[in-house]
């Protein structure tokens, strides 16, 4: 082994070893059942002066909840290196069954950018993809993305997470299927038939282990630095709402099976970012929100206006309201079936 | 020795695709002073012209002499560098 070569060696074990230490304190998290989340009540954040409210909650937060998003961040950007894009890309856009398959469970895991959702979405739909998996996936990976995921499960607890995951994957098939039959959908569909998709013309290279690892690691790091400020920012409102929003309210009008129409009403037009919005569901939960209320919430994410507002721009106005008001329903009925099957209302 | 690097990126650009390009920028600037002339330029990647032409990609990508190289990341200078002196080589 020469020097070049053992300084790669060396690099590459390094960054093995630090993403098996974010992995390892997850697994120790999650078997110890530490928990992750802020420990903080309204009784503990309302004696405190108002400029310290959201520098205790925050530190709260970031006391557990470093381990959490640290894996988050470096899961996702392994995913989004090491998952092979062309393959997928290739399924997603035939108009096979298959593609809703791909669109709803893979597509999802390397989706943790919006400024990549979009664009593929159009991609999609120009190289002659169907709209059906095209909305699919469209709806699919802001409400099930890694990150988004990850966070859940850790903020909201297991049961909560997975019944919406499940939700959403099965409601953005039923959607974009229900989409794709409907006449405007049709009609715009054989509008890029002809668009057939080719892919002779990638031949991506193949880069050693360690570069892989270090882009890996480095989009993780771009991801963490994009979305931090953001959260931070969210977590000063939540500590807000979590200190002075009135409980009485919350149990009120967010329980029972009203709750659930509620906060899918909710949910949607108070466009949060995903992680921002499962914050403030649990500063909720904690304030008395109804478990199948709170699926209802987290699923609002895909009609939120400016999301709306962008696809429209693509598909038009009639295949928008149509998925908007079918992922509401979606919203509502999966409130409802949760509560029905476990008694959360 | 002409070398056609495309940057392909969603438009606006977003701070992936402004670093590909400028990467991309600096890989040229040093292959100049050899005597390499590569031309760069930028394609959205929503547009149909791009699809019809690579297909369904995800951005950011670098096509050399009409060839996807790499998509979905960012890559540093020197990659593309030594992408475009393969594909003058092979």
């Amino acid at each position: 082994m020469n020097l070049l070569e053992k300084k790669r060696a060396l690099k590459t074990i390094s960054m093995l070893a630090f993403i098996t230490f974010f992995i390892a304190m997850m697994i120790r998290a999650i078997v110890g059942a530490y928990t992750l989340t802020p420990t903080s009540t309204a009784e503990d954040l309302q004696g405190l002066p108002i400029w310290e409210i959201p520098l205790v909650y925050m530190w709260d937060y970031a006391q557990h909840g470093w381990i959490c998003l640290g894996f988050a961040f470096v899961v996702s950007g392994l995913f989004a290196e090491f998952i092979p894009k062309p393959f997928m890309l290739k399924y997603m856009s035939s108009r096979k069954p298959i593609a809703y398959v791909i669109a709803m469970l893979i597509a999802p895991l390397f989706c943790v950018c919006s400024c990549t959702m979009v664009p593929l979405f159009s991609g999609l739909i120009y190289a002659g993809g169907g709209i059906g998996p095209a909305l699919t996936f469209l709806l699919a990976a802001p409400a099930n993305n890694l990150l988004a995921d990850i966070v859940t499960i850790q903020v909201l607890g297991w049961q909560i997470a997975l019944a919406d995951i499940i939700a959403a994957g099965v409601s953005a098939v039923i959607i974009g299927f229900i989409v794709s039959k409907t006449p405007w959908g049709k009609r715009f569909e054989q509008k890029f038939q002809k668009n057939q998709a080719q892919t002779t013309a990638i031949e991506l290279i193949e880069e050693p282990l360690d570069m892989r690892l270090w882009s890996a690691l480095k989009f993780g790091g771009y991801l963490a630095k994009r979305i931090i400020p953001a959260f931070a920012l969210g977590l000063v409102v939540v500590s807000y709402v979590q200190a002075f929003f009135p409980a009485e309210l919350v149990k009120a009008y967010l329980t029972r099976s009203t709750g659930v129409i509620y906060s899918a009403m909710l949910a949607g037009p108070l466009y949060t970012p995903t992680l921002i919005e499962v914050a403030l569901g649990k500063a909720l939960v904690n304030l008395g929100m109804a478990p199948a209320a709170t699926i209802a919430w987290l699923m609002g994410q895909p009609y939120d206006i400016p999301n709306m507002l962008s696809t429209s721009r693509i598909v038009g106005w009639k295949i928008v309201i149509t998925y908007g008001l079918l992922a509401f329903l979606a919203a509502i009925f999966s409130g409802l079936l949760y509560g029905v099957l476990t008694g959360g209302f | 020795m002409n070398v056609k690097v495309e940057v392909i990126g969603v438009s606006p650009p977003c701070q992936r695709c402004k670093t590909t390009e400028e990467n991309a920028k600096k890989a040229a600037e040093k292959l100049a002073a050899e005597g390499i002339k590569v031309e760069i330029s930028k394609l959205n990647v929503a547009s149909q012209e791009t699809i019809s032409k690579y297909g369904v990609i995800s951005s950011p990508a670098i096509a050399i002499n009409g060839i996807v190289k790499i998509m979905g990341k960012v890559p540093d200078a020197s990659v593309i560098e030594r992408l475009i002196r393969q594909s003058i080589t092979s």
